[in-house]
């Protein structure tokens, strides 16, 4: 088991596509880490260049302490599960397992014993004896995970290793993996595309955009204070609701106004949105912070919602309407299953303030206020 | 009735066709069995038939010769070419080896009439003294054997192949492990199919040999030509050598429908 530390480390391929841009990281012994970021935002890249796979242009990279920078794939006692599984299709599947054993000349006795404990674990031992192309993609996909834990490696690599599956498996495997990571603890980075994944699976989330670190933080933690528009639109689906607005003085506190909805800023939040006083923002509202009665206390604040479709879903109910007015900007809302609105209706609806998100438009970073429990 | 039709048409038409490729086949190998008077009878006539032509290629002519030579050139400049064309696959395709310059080059020796490249060959044999010996023959088909089977080889190393040798060396596989444990049996049909088109290649080849080759190290093809020249055509013997030179290939041919085609068709991974 190892920590994984990257010191501002960049990739630019010879094409000259800076593919990750002075990204620093301090990924601890043991934590199961997350990779989320939209598609050529350089988090395979990353892993590639943790493996050994490809060079580093500048910066280190530290495994367990040690820098690693140019040492030999094979000599980092890493093993990665890549999204194609990568089986060797020439061999069966117990010789997959065995090949990193062999290699490093593991006895006889001692490959035969973890074979059978980790098919065992990833119920793959019917198996053993065919060849990948033998094999579904659910089974490929353990016999890959296999192959990696056999080697009982000091880190983990998985390059978007469910995205190949159907929902039920992708979901049953999600399960395996964080039982896996419970029982073994040994550090594991995991690539993922999937906000559930990504939500569920980890103990931190790392978020990239453009080669770039957007924020790394709990689940929750960067879910509910999301550091700039990009990860409050990019987390969680239907994502945060960014609605232009203003700060703008109200009596003795202040009030985001979006269009003629005027939402109270709770006391503990106007110093740190008082420099933005008077000047146009961006209001970020999540779906699910809206709710049908009002909360005593000023704790909520009502909006009037012009009904444009909602789209049952059977558990929720996402209202898509026009806010504030009928020509207002579009939002998603989530209500409970049995809400129901015509299109053209008009639905008031009352906000969680403490919930409230306001962004800089120029930077879209947050504008940073104390996080309520 | 139109079941029945759409059962027999490709029949007929197939069979067409292979009548059309089988036809100077069948012609030689009833040629092989008769005297030279018969042979050139039109209508053909199939007269007396007997095996006087097969027992004469070997009395009267040094025919073992030339099939032992035949099968010492191709076999060893087969085995020579196979492990070099695989490794110049290999870097062409995962080390970029020269860039798209070398390997079009490479190809493009191959265009050359070859009776260009055959001269330079004799000066440089003459110089070392090898012209006249098989080890001449054999380097000279390497030279048609190594561009033809390395390009043939470098797609099975390009692609999904790069990931399998990454998950070697994460594996603990060193580059050359990755290549020799992986990416070599992975490649396996290619080059077996490769190794089939190198022999047939050097097997029938005849113009190097023509040149390069002195009395004792004629190959087959050079052999079989030498019967056109002497007093005529010697059509029947022809017909004969003919025939037992292709015995080879067809001992060939059942490795040849399963690997070439798989070999070609370039589905190993998955
Ligand atoms: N071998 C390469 N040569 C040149 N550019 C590359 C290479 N590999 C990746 N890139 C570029 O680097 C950037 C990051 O790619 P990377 O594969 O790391 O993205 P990713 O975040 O894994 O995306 P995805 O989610 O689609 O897998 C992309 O712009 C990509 O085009
Ligand atoms: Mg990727």
């Amino acid at each position: 088991m190892a920590s994984i530390t990257l010191d501002k480390i960049t990739k630019t391929y010879p094409n000259d596509v800076t593919a990750v841009n002075g990204v620093s990281l301090d990924i601890r012994d043991g934590e199961f880490m997350i990779f989320l970021g939209p598609s050529g935002c350089g988090k395979s890249t990353t892993l590639r260049m943790i493996a050994g796979l490809e060079a580093i242009s500048s910066g280190d990279l530290l495994i367990g302490g040690r820098r690693v920078n140019e040492v030999d794939p094979a000599d980092r006692d890493i093993a990665i599960v890549f999204q194609n599984y990568a089986l060797y299709p020439h061999m069966t599947v117990a010789r997959n397992l065995a090949f990193g054993l062999r290699l490093r000349h593991v006895e006889a006795s001692e490959i035969q014993s973890r074979i059978t404990r980790v098919a065992a674990l990833l119920g793959i031992e019917p198996l053993l004896s065919r060849k990948p192309s033998q094999l579904s993609g659910g089974q490929r996909q353990r016999v890959a995970l296999g192959r990696a834990l056999v080697r009982e490696p000091q880190a983990f690599l998985l390059d978007e290793p469910l995205s190949n599956l159907d929902a039920t498996l992708r979901a049953s495997m999600r399960t395996e993996l964080i039982k896996l990571h419970n029982s073994l603890g040994t550090t594991i980075v995991h690539v993922t595309h999937d906000q559930v994944e990504a939500m569920t699976m980890g103990e931190r989330i790392c978020i990239m955009r453009d080669g770039d670190i957007v924020q790394v933080g709990a689940p929750m933690e960067v879910y509910r204070n999301p550091a700039d528009t990009f990860v409050a639109s990019f987390l969680a689906t239907p994502p945060m609701n960014l609605l232009p607005g203003r700060i703008e003085s109200d009596g003795d506190g202040l009030a985001a106004v979006v269009e003629t909805c005027r939402l109270p800023i709770p006391a503990a939040y106007r110093e740190a949105y008082a420099s933005h006083a008077g000047k146009p923002v961006i209001v970020g509202l999540r779906p699910e912070d809206f709710q049908a009665v009002a909360v005593g206390g000023g704790r909520t604040a009502p909006v009037a919602l012009h009904t444009i479709t909602t789209e049952v879903l059977g558990p929720e109910v996402i209202l898509v309407a026009n806010f504030a007015s009928p020509g207002g900007p579009e939002v998603h809302i989530r209500m409970p299953r049995d809400f129901r609105a015509k299109t053209g209706e008009t639905v008031t609806l009352h906000f969680d303030l403490p919930e409230i998100q306001v962004f800089d438009p120029g930077t879209t970073r947050v504008l940073a206020r104390p996080f309520l429990p | 009735m139109n079941r029945i039709a759409k059962k027999i048409v490709p029949h007929v038409i197939l069979t067409v066709f292979s009548l059309v490729i089988l036809m100077p086949l069948i012609w030689i190998v009833r040629v092989s069995l008769t005297d030279k008077l018969t042979a050139y009878k039109i209508p053909p006539e199939i007269g007396t038939l007997g095996l006087m032509n097969y027992v004469d290629i070997f009395q009267r002519y040094p025919f073992v010769s030339w099939f032992a030579n035949s099968f010492i050139v191709a076999t060893a400049s087969t085995l020579v070419a196979l492990p070099l064309a695989t490794a110049m696959a290999y870097s062409f395709a995962r080390l970029n080896t020269g860039g798209a310059l070398l390997r079009l080059g490479v190809l493009a020796s191959q265009m050359l009439p070859p009776i260009i490249l055959v001269l330079p060959l004799f000066g440089v044999f003459l110089l070392v003294g090898l012209t006249q010996s098989r080890v001449a023959l054999i380097i000279a088909h390497l030279t048609i054997a190594l561009p033809f089977l390395s390009w043939m080889l470098v797609s099975f190393f390009e692609g999904d192949m790069a990931r399998l040798e990454e998950a070697a060396r994460v594996d603990g596989a060193s580059r050359w492990q990755a290549f020799l444990f992986v990416a070599v049996p992975v490649a396996a049909p290619g080059i077996l199919a490769a190794g089939l088109l190198g022999f047939i290649l050097s097997w029938n080849e005849f113009l190097f040999v023509l040149v390069l080759s002195g009395p004792d190290t004629q190959t087959l093809p050079v052999g079989l030509a030498s019967l056109e020249t002497h007093a005529g055509v010697e059509i029947a013997p022809l017909a004969a050598a003919t025939v037992v030179s292709l015995l080879p290939v067809f001992a060939l041919l059942p490795f040849l429908r399963k690997h070439l085609i798989q070999g070609l068709s370039l589905g190993a991974l998955k």
